[in-house]
C-alpha cells in the first residue's frame, strides 16, 4: 500500500541499531534551539542542527525606526553582550551620515566594548563549567562578572541592556572616580583568573573530556566560513581588532591568542586567555585616553542618511558582527542585514560531533560558542 | 601519578576559598550605591550626565506637553502616553503629561535625551514590583515624587578578597 505525502514530506526509514534523539528546544541547557542527533549505541552518527525558535524579526524591524530608535532594540539579541553588537551599528551609521566621534568617546567604547567582552565571555564560562558538571566553575565566574557589570552600570546607568553607544559617541561621560575604580577592580580581576587555572583548565577530569574531542582541521575552519575563538583555535590567526582595527584599536597594546589543536579544549581556553588581553586594553586605553572633551557630537533630530550602502564589522565575544546598513534619504534605513558570529559557527556542529561520544555533545556545542537567540536574530 | 596531582591542586584551590569572604550581596537587607542621582540629560550639550536608569522623575514646573517624549518611545516601548492634569501652567496650556507604563518601558532613557525642557530625568529606585498590571502605570502625579533609597554597599576590594560591605 502506498500513502501519498504532501509534497516536501517524507517516511524515514527507522534503522533497528540507530536511535533519533532531540536535544532541545526546551531548553535542557541547549538554549531555544534544537539538535537532531541520531545514535548508534553511545556513539553519535549524524547531527543536524535546527535553529530558528527565536527569530524575532529584527532586521525587519530596523527598517521602521529611525537611526536612534533602532539602539534598544538592537542590543536585545545578546544581552550579555549589548556594547558590542550595537558597535558595528553605529560605525556604520557615523559613516552614512558624515558624523565625526570625539577622540574621548572613541576611548570610552573601546573600555565599555572590553569590558562587556568579559562579561559575555564570563557568563559563557560558567555555563561551559555546568555544561560539564563542574559546580565550581559555575559559581565563580558568575561571581566575578558582577565587578565587571558594576562598572558598566556606573558608566550607562544600566547592569545589562546598557543602550550606551550610540552613533555620535557615547550618551554620558564617565562618573568622576571611574578611572580608579575600574583600575582595581580590573586588578583584582585578574589576579582572580589566574585562580581558574588550577581549578579547571589544568584539571585532569577537564582536559579528559575536551583534549582530543571535536577537532576542527586548519582548512575545515577556513572552508566552513567559521569566525572568533573557534577559527583561532585552529591555528588561524585573523582578529578583526588587529587586521581591521577601527576606533582606537590600533593605538592600544594587546595580541591575538591562537592555538593550534583545533579540539574542544583550545576552542574553551582561547576566551578565558583573550580576557586577560581585554584587561591589558582596558588598562592601556584608561591610560591613554583624553582626560577631558566632549563625548557625544550632537545631532539634528532625525538624521537622514544620502542614498549609500555601508558595511561595517567588528570583533566580537562570538567572532565577527557585521552590520550592512542601506539608506535611502529617509530618517529610517532601508535595509539593515547583520551578519553574527554565532550563525556562521554552528554550521560545524554536524562535522565536529560525527563519530563522538554523546556525553562530549556538551562540551562541544558549547565551545562553539553558539548564541541561538543572536543567530536566530 | 600526574592526574591525582593536578585533582588534588584544583581541589586545594577550591578548599583556600574557605577562608575568603563571600562576595554574594545580602539583597534586601544590604542595598547597592549608584553615582549620582540617576539618568541626567543636558539639551545644551547633548550629553547625558552619569548615573542609574531607574524609575522617571516628572518636574511639572518645566513640562510643557510638548510630547516629544512620547514620540520618542513609539518606535521603542511604547511606554509613555500623555494625559491630562488637572493643574494650570502658563507654559502648558494644553495641560498634558507624560504618564509611564512600567510594564512596556525598558529603561533605555532615550526619553530623557529628548526632553528639551529639563522636565524629565531618571532616579535610582528601581523596586517597581506590584501585585496588579494597573499599578504598574505611573500617573504624572506619581512621577513627581522623589523616591527615597537607602544606598549603603559597595564593591570593597582587600587582601581577603572582594566583597560587599
Amino acid at each position: 500500500m502506498t500513502t501519498q505525502l504532501p509534497p516536501g514530506m517524507h517516511i524515514e526509514t527507522v534503522d533497528e541499531k540507530i536511535m533519533t534523539l532531540n536535544v532541545g528546544p526546551q531548553h535542557p541547557g541547549s538554549g531555544h534551539m534544537r539538535l537532531i542527533i541520531k545514535v548508534d549505541g553511545d556513539y553519535i552518527v549524524s547531527c543536524d542542527p535546527d535553529p530558528g525558535y527565536v527569530h524575532r524579526g529584527e532586521e525587519k524591524m530596523a527598517e521602521y525606526r529611525n537611526y536612534i530608535q533602532n539602539i534598544p532594540h538592537l542590543e536585545r539579541p545578546v544581552i550579555h553582550d549589548s556594547s558590542n553588537i550595537l558597535y558595528p551599528y553605529c560605525l556604520g551609521v557615523e559613516e552614512l551620515l558624515g558624523i565625526e566621534v570625539p577622540e574621548r568617546a572613541k576611548y570610552i567604547r573601546v573600555i565599555a566594548a572590553e569590558l562587556n567582552r568579559c562579561i559575555y565571555i564570563l557568563y559563557w564560562l560558567a555555563i561551559y563549567g555546568i555544561f560539564l558538571g563542574h559546580s565550581t566553575m559555575f559559581m565563580w565566574p558568575a561571581g566575578d562578572r558582577e565587578l565587571f557589570i558594576d562598572l558598566l552600570e556606573a558608566m550607562s546607568g544600566a547592569r545589562v541592556t546598557h543602550a550606551y553607544l550610540v552613533p555620535g559617541g557615547v550618551r554620558n561621560d564617565l562618573p568622576s572616580n571611574f578611572e580608579e575604580r575600574c583600575l582595581r577592580q580590573v586588578e583584582y580581576f585578574e589576579k582572580r583568573l589566574r585562580e581558574y587555572e588550577a581549578i579547571f583548565y589544568q584539571n585532569p577530569i577537564l582536559k579528559a573530556r575536551t583534549e582530543g574531542s571535536g577537532i576542527l582541521s586548519r582548512t575545515d575552519a577556513i572552508r566552513l566560513g567559521t569566525t572568533g575563538s573557534v577559527l583561532r583555535a585552529s591555528g588561524v590567526d585573523f582578529d578583526v581588532r588587529k587586521k581591521e582595527p577601527y576606533d582606537v584599536y590600533e593605538n592600544l597594546d594587546f595580541q591575538t591568542i591562537v592555538m593550534k589543536e583545533g579540539d574542544s579544549y583550545a576552542r574553551s581556553r582561547i576566551p578565558y586567555l583573550e580576557m586577560f588581553e581585554s584587561c591589558r586594553i582596558i588598562k592601556d586605553a584608561l591610560k591613554k585616553m583624553p582626560k577631558s572633551g566632549s563625548v557625544r557630537t550632537k545631532l539634528k533630530p532625525n538624521p537622514k542618511g544620502g542614498n549609500d550602502e555601508v558595511y561595517r564589522r567588528i570583533e566580537s565575544g562570538r567572532g565577527a558582527i557585521g552590520y550592512y546598513i542601506v539608506s535611502n534619504n529617509r530618517p529610517e534605513p532601508y535595509r539593515v542585514k547583520i551578519s553574527v558570529g554565532s550563525f556562521r559557527n554552528l554550521i560545524c556542529m554536524p562535522y565536529l560531533l560525527k563519530g563522538e561520544k554523546l556525553g562530549n555533545m556538551p562540551a562541544v556545542y558549547w565551545g562553539l560558542n553558539y548564541w541561538p537567540v543572536e543567530a536566530d536574530r | 601519578m600526574s592526574n591525582v596531582i593536578g585533582i588534588i591542586r584544583a581541589l586545594n584551590s577550591g578548599v583556600k576559598h574557605l577562608a575568603v569572604k563571600r562576595f554574594t550581596l545580602r539583597y534586601p537587607e544590604q542595598k547597592l550605591k549608584f553615582v549620582g542621582d540617576g539618568f541626567q540629560f543636558n539639551p545644551e550639550t547633548g550629553v547625558g550626565i552619569a548615573g542609574l536608569r531607574g524609575r522617571h522623575i516628572l518636574f511639572h514646573e518645566h513640562c510643557t506637553g510638548c510630547q516629544l517624549c512620547s514620540v520618542a518611545c513609539e518606535g521603542i516601548a511604547e511606554a509613555i502616553s500623555m494625559v491630562k492634569v488637572h493643574e494650570t501652567w502658563k507654559h502648558n496650556k494644553k495641560a498634558i503629561m507624560p504618564q509611564i507604563d512600567y510594564g512596556k518601558c525598558v529603561f533605555c532613557g532615550l526619553c530623557v535625551d529628548a526632553c528639551p525642557f529639563y522636565a524629565l530625568y531618571m532616579t535610582n529606585d528601581y523596586e517597581l514590583s506590584s501585585f496588579t498590571k494597573s499599578a504598574l502605570i505611573y500617573t504624572p502625579a506619581q512621577l513627581a515624587i522623589q523616591p527615597k533609597i537607602s544606598q549603603d554597599v559597595e564593591i570593597k576590594i582587600d587582601d581577603r578578597g572582594a566583597s560587599h560591605g
